[in-house]
């Protein structure tokens, strides 16, 4: 009865409080849409360049050029897999091809040596086998360069084999993780920002709290015979569902921008109200250590600029290991709740896993959610509770 | 005062110390049952300390406090049978005022229906009841004050304490407050802390005078101004000319009150109780020929008789 009395009141105040609500349910929904931007702004696009050296051969009275058929071939790759992002162009001078590469206008410069079909038509007709040194020539430190070396690597050896009619030694098979070959950059970002969403929970969590102890209704309240458990019960519950109001509207956000759901929808809630409540304790803590909406405001802004650009929330971070629980590493991030929130979604909405595969990640949030709670409730009595 | 002598209250050597300062120091006394007991001090003498210890709010460095001298009564009861009007208005911003009343009501464990006909009593008798729908928030200082007085009655205590009950009141409100404690004073024990010596004089029916934490005096106001202090003063104006001599009266009065004093056409007389006095005098001054033109009584306050006990005024 008393809960449902502070969750009704919590609700009304939260919905009066206007503009804290529209900011923490909009704000993970707006980043969306600004990374959808970026990322749009900055797809990835290889560009490989060749230039054709080869001096081709004489065969028959008429005159072979097995390096145009290599380049031939490269653009035909282009145009027949418009899923990868590979552009190719032909060159007439080794200076013009530094050039672009310098400008970083191109990725990297395949050159076809001059004895090109000399030594292909060697092999074919003498089965004279003579190695064929092609340079490859590209900034080592650009991730770029190393994509379109391997897709020219791939074209050169499909070409040469189709060309001599041999079979290849080596015919890598590839399979994708889960969807991890269907979906691009936008949609690894997702997982990060419907956690994100919650994370802005932080403020308004810790403000409905602190409003308790500013305007001295805490007295009250102490007063009355409402528990710390019954008030914080109720108090979490309002904020738990505005945390999956904002993590629904987020992921409306990217399904409108191309993001495709995977998974279970109820792991997903479930994660969600499990995040929630962890950074709910979280912000007793804070709220344990401030006395007004205004030092949430100041002091808050750490934990939360932490929670955002540390776990994984904002853009994919890798920490270093410090140990491991039964196989499971622990990193610095790991203390964060939202780190495991991000990797067991990443898991369900990327890799198409289920909730088995997530139990790690579901007991290290519930262990985090119990320690932030005995120290956020531990606090919050010393600092605002205290009653004879 | 109503009361049966029951103690309500038994506070016990009762002290509070915050660091170096020590708020309350060694109080004791006795509230009764159905008496409006006032508390009378200057800010920061440990008045408002006194009560948050009595409400639970602080724990006391030392000495105790007994309900009905029941060592081993329950927190969760005492917090049923105390209500607590703080000095500042302690409210939800963002709620109405039916909504406050409705929440703390279910907050003290009372039932949907019985609150809700509480709040509608209270808000009732407080001149609330238009403003029921409307935000804490948005109310003026008086209605703000009044809320917070029905949110100290919601749950129908037994005891309520008030502190500084009418501070920021306007006229209208301070008259209606006043009313309404007065009406609370037929059923409930009612505690009341001020400053203010009129207040004070009016509402309660014993007062603690306490100074620097400590207890100086707890008699009921009119005791107080009858036996502590200078007394009342009387100034009489005779209608005499410049030849007249009045000292013969004023000698023959020296034989009713202690201390009399003339100047020109004036006589001043200072005792305690004069007022029943009063008509002895103006009878001798008229067996004495003299006409009274103008007569003035001043009574005791209770500002003079803490004056008499601090040496000092309640403002210094």
């Amino acid at each position: 009865m008393k809960i449902l009395s502070v969750i009704r009141k919590s609700l009304i105040e939260q919905l009066r409080s206007f503009w804290i609500l529209i900011l923490t349910i909009s704000m993970a929904p707006f980043f969306v849409f600004v990374y959808y931007l970026i990322l749009e702004s900055y797809k990835p696009q290889y560009n490989l360049l060749l230039l054709n050296q080869d001096k081709g051969i004489e065969d028959f009275s008429h005159e072979t050029n097995y390096g145009n058929f290599l380049v031939l071939a490269a653009k035909s790759v282009e145009q027949s897999k418009i899923d990868i992002p590979l552009r190719v162009k032909k060159i007439e001078e080794r200076i013009e091809g530094m050039n672009l590469l310098k400008n970083r206008k191109a990725d990297a410069l395949i050159i076809i040596p001059e004895d090109f079909s000399e030594c292909l038509h060697n092999l074919i007709n003498k089965d004279e086998i003579k190695s064929i040194e092609i340079e490859f020539i590209g900034d080592l430190t650009n991730i770029n360069y190393l994509v379109s070396a391997v897709w020219a690597d791939e074209i050169l050896n499909d070409y040469l084999a189709q060309i001599t009619q041999r079979t290849k030694l080596v015919k890598v098979k590839e399979t994708s993780l889960g969807l991890s070959g269907k979906i691009d950059e936008f949609d690894l970002y997702v997982p990060g920002l419907l956690i994100l969403s919650i994370i802005m929970l932080m403020f308004s969590a810790t403000i409905a709290i602190i409003n308790e102890v500013e305007n001295k209704t805490i007295i009250r309240l102490k007063l009355s015979k409402v528990t710390a458990f019954e008030l914080l019960t109720g108090i979490s519950t309002v904020q738990v569902l505005v945390g999956i109001t904002a993590v629904i509207l987020t992921l409306i956000v990217a399904v409108w921008l191309g993001f495709e759901i995977n998974g279970a929808f109820a792991i997903l809630i479930l994660i969600s109200i499990l995040t929630s409540i962890s950074i709910i304790a979280f912000s007793l803590i804070i709220a344990a250590i401030t006395k007004t909406a205004n030092e949430v405001l100041i002091v808050g802004n750490f934990p939360l600029l932490l929670f955002m650009f540390f776990s994984g929330a904002a853009f994919p971070i890798k920490g270093k290991e410090l140990f491991s629980i039964a196989g499971y590493p622990i990193t610095v991030q790991g203390f964060m709740s939202p780190t495991h929130a991000i990797t067991a979604l990443k898991k369900v909405l990327i890799m198409n896993m289920t909730l088995t595969d997530i139990i790690p990640e579901i007991l290290i949030l519930v262990a985090l959610i119990i320690i932030y709670f005995l120290i956020g409730v531990w606090l919050f009595q010393l600092r605002h509770m205290k009653i004879v | 005062m109503k009361n049966n002598y029951h103690s309500v209250i038994r506070l016990s050597n009762l002290s509070k110390r915050f660091a170096d300062v020590t708020a309350v120091d060694g109080l004791s006394l006795d509230i009764f049952k159905g008496e409006v007991f006032g508390f009378l001090g200057p800010n920061g003498a440990g008045k408002t300390t006194t009560i948050n210890m009595i409400c639970g709010i602080y724990p006391p460095s030392e000495g105790e406090i007994l309900f009905w001298d029941d060592k081993g009564i329950k927190k969760q009861d005492i917090k049923t049978l105390i209500g607590i009007c703080p000095q500042e208005n302690i409210f939800w911003p963002k709620l109405s005022c039916e909504e406050q009343l409705n929440f703390v009501g279910n907050m003290y464990g009372m039932s949907a229906k019985s609150v809700k006909s509480r709040s509608k009593e209270l808000l009732h008798m407080l001149g609330l009841e238009e403003k029921s729908k409307a935000l804490a928030s948005k109310l003026s200082g008086g209605m703000k004050r009044r809320l917070n007085l029905c949110l100290a009655l919601i749950h129908d205590p037994e005891i309520l304490v008030l502190d500084e009950p009418e501070a920021g009141l306007d006229p209208q409100s301070r008259i209606l407050v006043r009313n309404f404690i007065k009406s609370m004073a037929q059923e409930k024990t009612i505690i009341l802390t001020t400053h203010n010596m009129d207040e004070a004089d009016r509402m309660a029916d014993r007062v603690a005078i306490i100074d620097h934490g400590k207890l100086l005096l707890v008699e009921t106001p009119e005791k107080m101004k009858k036996s502590i202090g200078e007394g009342d003063i009387l100034e009489i104006v005779l209608d005499i000319t410049d030849k007249d001599d009045i000292s013969t009266i004023t000698n023959a009065l020296r034989k009713i009150c202690d201390q009399v004093k003339s100047s020109a056409d004036k006589i001043i007389i200072k005792s305690k109780n004069l007022i029943e006095s009063v008509s002895e005098i103006t009878n001798r001054i008229k067996e004495h020929g003299y006409i009274i033109k103008e007569i003035t009584l001043r009574e005791n306050t209770l500002e003079d008789v803490f004056i008499y006990l601090t040496g000092r005024k309640l403002r210094q």
